[in-house]
C-alpha cells in the first residue's frame, strides 16, 4: 500500500506530531523565529497549567531533547522556553526538573572535564541551574522534593564547572511571592500541587514511591479537610507576618524623617508589601464570612493599614506634624487571641489521635493560651520571623540561606542592619517571640521553655489583662471579650488532680447554653462533675463553676500535663466558640 | 512448526507490558478480583484506600494492574491513574442494581475523558454467582455500549471473581484487542 494515491481524507501537511502540547513546543523552538518568542513560550506555559495532568512531564522531556540538538539555535530557544516553563507553571514543573532523569539529560553534552570555553548553551545551561539552585530550591515550600537540583550543581562544581554569577534581579522573578492569598487559593496551589507529585509517583513505579503515592492519596482524597484547616493556618500565619511588617513600619516610621524614608529601601518595602496585601483583605473577608472574629480582626488591621500608607506618604512629603498625629495602634500583640482561637480548631480535629477521650461537658481548663500559642507555632513562629527577616535581610542584599541555618534570634537581628531597632523587632512580634525563644536550641532547655515562654508573654502582653501565677493553684486560662476561664488545681493524691474551672463573665451580655468541654491524654481518665449553670450572668464572679477529676496524671511524670478545652456559647443568639490547649502548672 | 511459529510470535509480542487500570464502584470487587488473578486466593480486604498494583502475567503479557480504590472521595483522583493506560477493566457489581446508574455515570466519565479514548474497555459484570445478579446481557444492554462507544473496542463479561469465572476471559480478551494495535 505504499505510493502516492487519494484518500478520503483531505490533503494536509503531515502534522509535526500528534499532541498539541510537542507541536506548540515545536512552534516556539522552530529555526525560522528571530529569536525566542514569549507569546509563543506563554502559550506552553498556559497550555501546561490548564492541562495539568502529564503535561509538564511530556513538556520537559522534549524541551530537554531540544535542548540536546546539534543546532544550538534550536538548544537556546528550548532553553528559554525551559525558563518561561519554570517561572510561570509552578510545582509540576519545578518536580520534573528536579528528576534525576531530567538533569542527566540536561547536562548530556557536558564534557568530563570542563571545556576552556563554555559553549553559549553550556553556559545558559549553568546559569539556569544556578538559578534554580538560588530560587526554588531555597525557598519554595516543597523545597524538599527538588535536591537533585543541589546535588547536579554539587556535581558539576566539583567536577570544575564555574557557575555564572546570577543578578538579582533575575533570583527577584521566582521569589516567592509575598503576597497575601486567601485560603482558597492556597489550597488550590496544594491541590495542583499534590496531584503533579502523585502523578509523578505513579509513572516512576519504583515500589517506595508507590508507597509513597499510597500514603499522599489517601492524603488527598481522606483527609481534605486537613487542607483546608491548612490553608487557614497558613493564612493566619501571613496575617500575623503582615501585622508584625505592619508595626516595624510603624516604628520605623516613628524614627525616621524625611529623607531617610527616601533612602531607606526596607520602609520602601513594607510599604509595597502592605499595599499589596490590601486588595486580598476584601477577597479573605468574602470567603471566611463565618469566621467573626477573624473579620473583627482584618477590618481593624485594614485601618492600620489605612493610616500607615497615609501616615507614609505624609511623612514622605515632609509633613511630619500631620504624620505624627496618626498613631495606629500595635497589631501583633492584640491578634493574640485570635491566632489561638484558629489554630485551636486545627488541634481539636486530631484531637481525638493525640490526646485521646474528649468529653462533652465542663472541666477545668488552663491558664493561658500562651502554650496553645507556643505549642502550635513552636515551629512555624520561628519559620515566620526568620522568613520575615529574611525577606528584609534580601533588601539589602545579604544572602538569606546563611540567615535560615543560623538560629539565633539576636543575631537576626543584627543581620537586619536594624540595629537600633532589634527590641521593637520582637516586642512586635510579642506572642511569637516566645515560642521562637523557645524554638531556638542555644537559649533554653527545651523542658524550661514553657515557664520562659510564659513570663515573656506575661510581660508582653499584660495589657490584655492576663496575669500568670504558676504557684498559685489558680491560674487563668484564657480570657477574651467575653469570658474569663481560670482553673483551680489541686493535686488530692499521687494520681489524681481536681481541677475546679471557673467562669466569669467579662461582657455585658449574658452568656447562654455555656457548655464547657475539655479533653486529657489517652493514658488518663477524666470525671466530670456537672456544671452548676448554663447561662453565664454578667457581672458575677466565676458564675459558673465546674469540677472535674484527672485520673492516672502521675506526680512523678515529667511531662507537663496537657488538656485541650473548648467553650461554646451563645451570645445575644449567636453561637461562638473559644478553644486552645493549655499545660496545667505542675501540683 | 506450530511451536516454532508460536515461538517467533513470542519474540515480536512475548515481552509485552501494558498498564492496565480496574475502576469501579467502591465494592464492586476489584481487589478480590486482582489477588484471585495474581494469587489465585481469596483475600478478604477492607475497602481500598489508596491502590493495588500487582503485575499478572497471561500468557506472554504482562499486566501492570492498578486497582483503585472506588469510593466516592477517592473517584476524583482516578484521573491520576489514566496517563499511558492501555486497557480499562470496569468493575460492576452486578447485583447492586441501586447503584447501577452510578456506576454508568462513572464509568462515561471515565471514558469519556481525552487520555482515555484510546484505552480497551472490558466490563466486568462481577458477583455473578449471586442470585439476583443482572447478567452480563442486562448490563451491557444497560450501559448501552453500543450506542455510545464508536471508537473504542469494548466487551462485558460475567464473572465471578470468588471461584474465578469470567476472569482469564477477560484477560485473553484484552491481550487479544489489544495485540492487534
Amino acid at each position: 500500500m505504499s505510493g502516492i494515491y487519494l484518500t478520503d481524507r483531505p490533503v494536509r501537511r503531515p502534522q509535526g506530531s500528534g499532541s498539541p502540547l510537542i507541536r506548540k513546543i515545536q512552534r516556539s523552538c522552530r529555526m525560522s523565529l528571530p529569536e525566542p518568542d514569549l507569546a509563543l513560550n506563554l502559550d506552553v506555559a498556559d497550555y501546561i497549567n490548564e492541562k495539568q495532568g502529564g503535561t509538564a512531564y511530556d513538556a520537559t522531556r522534549a524541551i530537554v531533547k531540544l535542548i540536546n540538538n546539534r543546532d544550538s539555535h534550536t538548544a537556546v530557544f528550548a532553553l528559554s522556553l525551559l525558563d518561561v516553563l519554570v517561572k510561570n507553571c509552578g510545582y509540576p514543573v519545578h518536580l520534573q526538573i528536579s528528576r534525576k532523569e531530567f538533569l542527566n539529560e540536561l547536562v548530556r553534552r557536558f564534557p568530563e572535564h570542563p571545556p576552556l570555553r563554555y559553549s553559549r548553551v553550556q553556559r545558559l545551561v549553568l546559569t539556569a541551574i544556578e538559578e534554580w539552585y538560588q530560587t526554588i530550591c531555597k525557598h519554595a515550600p516543597y523545597k524538599d522534593d527538588l535536591n537533585y537540583i543541589r546535588d547536579m550543581r554539587r556535581l558539576l562544581k566539583y567536577k570544575g564547572y564555574i557557575f555564572p554569577k546570577i543578578h538579582s534581579e533575575d533570583l527577584a522573578v521566582m521569589r516567592p511571592t509575598d503576597q497575601l492569598k486567601t485560603a482558597s487559593e492556597i489550597q488550590k496551589e496544594q491541590e495542583i500541587a499534590q496531584a503533579a507529585k502523585l502523578e509523578e509517583l505513579i509513572r516512576s513505579g519504583r515500589p517506595e514511591d508507590l508507597r509513597e503515592a499510597n500514603k499522599l492519596m489517601k492524603i488527598m482524597a481522606g483527609f481534605k479537610e486537613d487542607n483546608v484547616v491548612h490553608a487557614k493556618q497558613t493564612v493566619n500565619a501571613e496575617l500575623n507576618k503582615l501585622k508584625r511588617k505592619a508595626d516595624l513600619l510603624n516604628e520605623m516610621l516613628n524614627m525616621s524623617n524625611e529623607s531617610e524614608i527616601a533612602e531607606n529601601g526596607t520602609i520602601e518595602e513594607l510599604y509595597a508589601a502592605l499595599k499589596g496585601a490590601q486588595p486580598k483583605f476584601q477577597k479573605i473577608i468574602e470567603e471566611e464570612h463565618d469566621d467573626d472574629t477573624l473579620i473583627q480582626d482584618l477590618l481593624k488591621f485594614n485601618d492600620t493599614v489605612n493610616q500607615l500608607l497615609n501616615k507614609y506618604s505624609l511623612l514622605k512629603i515632609g509633613n511630619t506634624t500631620a504624620a505624627n498625629e496618626i498613631n495606629p495602634e500595635v497589631m501583633a500583640a492584640t491578634p493574640e487571641s485570635n491566632v489561638g482561637a484558629l489554630s485551636n480548631e486545627i488541634n481539636l480535629i486530631d484531637f481525638g489521635d493525640d490526646m485521646g477521650a474528649t468529653s462533652p461537658s465542663p472541666t477545668p481548663n488552663a491558664p493561658d493560651l500562651a502554650a496553645a500559642t507556643a505549642n502550635q507555632n513552636n515551629i512555624d513562629p520561628m519559620m515566620d520571623l526568620l522568613g520575615d527577616l529574611n525577606d528584609l535581610s534580601l533588601s539589602n542584599g545579604n544572602g538569606s540561606g546563611d540567615l535560615l541555618g543560623n538560629n539565633e534570634p539576636l543575631e537576626l537581628g543584627g543581620g537586619i542592619s536594624l540595629d537600633s531597632n532589634t527590641d521593637d523587632i520582637f516586642s512586635a512580634t510579642s506572642n511569637k517571640t516566645a515560642s521562637n525563644v523557645s524554638a531556638a536550641p542555644a537559649n533554653t532547655a527545651t523542658t524550661g521553655t514553657q515557664d520562659g515562654s510564659f513570663d515573656l508573654l506575661g510581660d508582653l502582653t499584660s495589657s490584655t489583662g492576663r496575669t500568670s501565677t504558676q504557684t498559685a493553684t489558680k491560674v487563668l486560662v484564657n480570657t477574651s471579650a467575653n469570658l474569663k476561664i481560670e482553673f483551680e488545681v489541686t493535686r488530692e493524691n499521687d494520681s489524681t488532680i481536681k481541677v475546679k474551672a471557673c467562669f466569669t463573665n467579662l461582657g455585658s451580655v449574658p452568656l447562654q447554653e455555656f457548655t464547657f468541654s475539655v479533653a486529657v491524654p489517652k493514658s488518663m481518665q477524666l470525671r466530670l462533675q456537672p456544671q452548676s449553670d448554663n447561662i453565664l450572668q454578667t457581672g458575677v464572679s466565676e458564675g459558673i463553676t465546674q469540677d472535674a477529676w484527672i485520673e492516672n496524671a502521675l506526680s512523678s511524670s515529667e511531662k507537663p500535663l496537657r488538656v485541650k478545652w473548648k467553650v461554646s456559647y451563645k451570645m445575644n443568639g449567636n453561637p461562638a466558640d473559644e478553644m486552645a490547649i493549655f499545660t496545667l502548672p505542675n501540683v | 512448526m506450530g511451536n516454532a511459529f508460536s515461538r517467533a510470535l513470542g519474540k515480536l509480542f512475548g515481552s509485552r507490558e501494558m498498564k492496565i487500570l480496574m475502576l469501579g464502584l467502591d465494592n464492586a470487587g476489584k481487589t478480590t478480583i486482582l489477588y484471585k488473578l495474581k494469587l489465585n486466593k481469596i483475600k478478604t480486604s477492607t475497602p481500598t484506600v489508596g491502590f493495588n498494583v500487582e503485575t499478572v502475567a497471561y500468557k506472554n503479557v504482562k499486566f501492570n494492574m492498578w486497582d483503585v480504590g472506588g469510593q466516592e472521595r477517592l473517584r476524583p483522583l482516578w484521573r491520576h491513574y489514566f496517563p499511558a493506560t492501555t486497557a480499562l477493566m470496569f468493575v460492576i457489581d452486578s447485583n447492586d442494581r441501586q447503584r447501577m446508574t452510578e456506576a454508568k455515570e462513572e464509568l462515561y466519565s471515565v471514558i469519556s475523558e481525552k487520555e482515555m479514548e484510546k484505552v480497551v474497555l472490558l466490563v466486568w459484570a462481577n458477583k455473578q454467582d449471586l442470585k439476583g445478579a443482572m447478567k452480563p446481557q442486562e448490563v451491557s444492554d444497560f450501559l448501552q455500549l453500543d450506542k455510545n462507544l464508536k471508537n473504542q473496542l469494548w466487551c462485558v463479561i460475567g464473572s465471578n471473581a470468588l471461584t474465578g469465572q469470567g476472569l482469564v476471559e477477560g484477560l485473553s480478551w484484552v491481550s487479544n484487542n489489544t495485540a492487534k494495535r
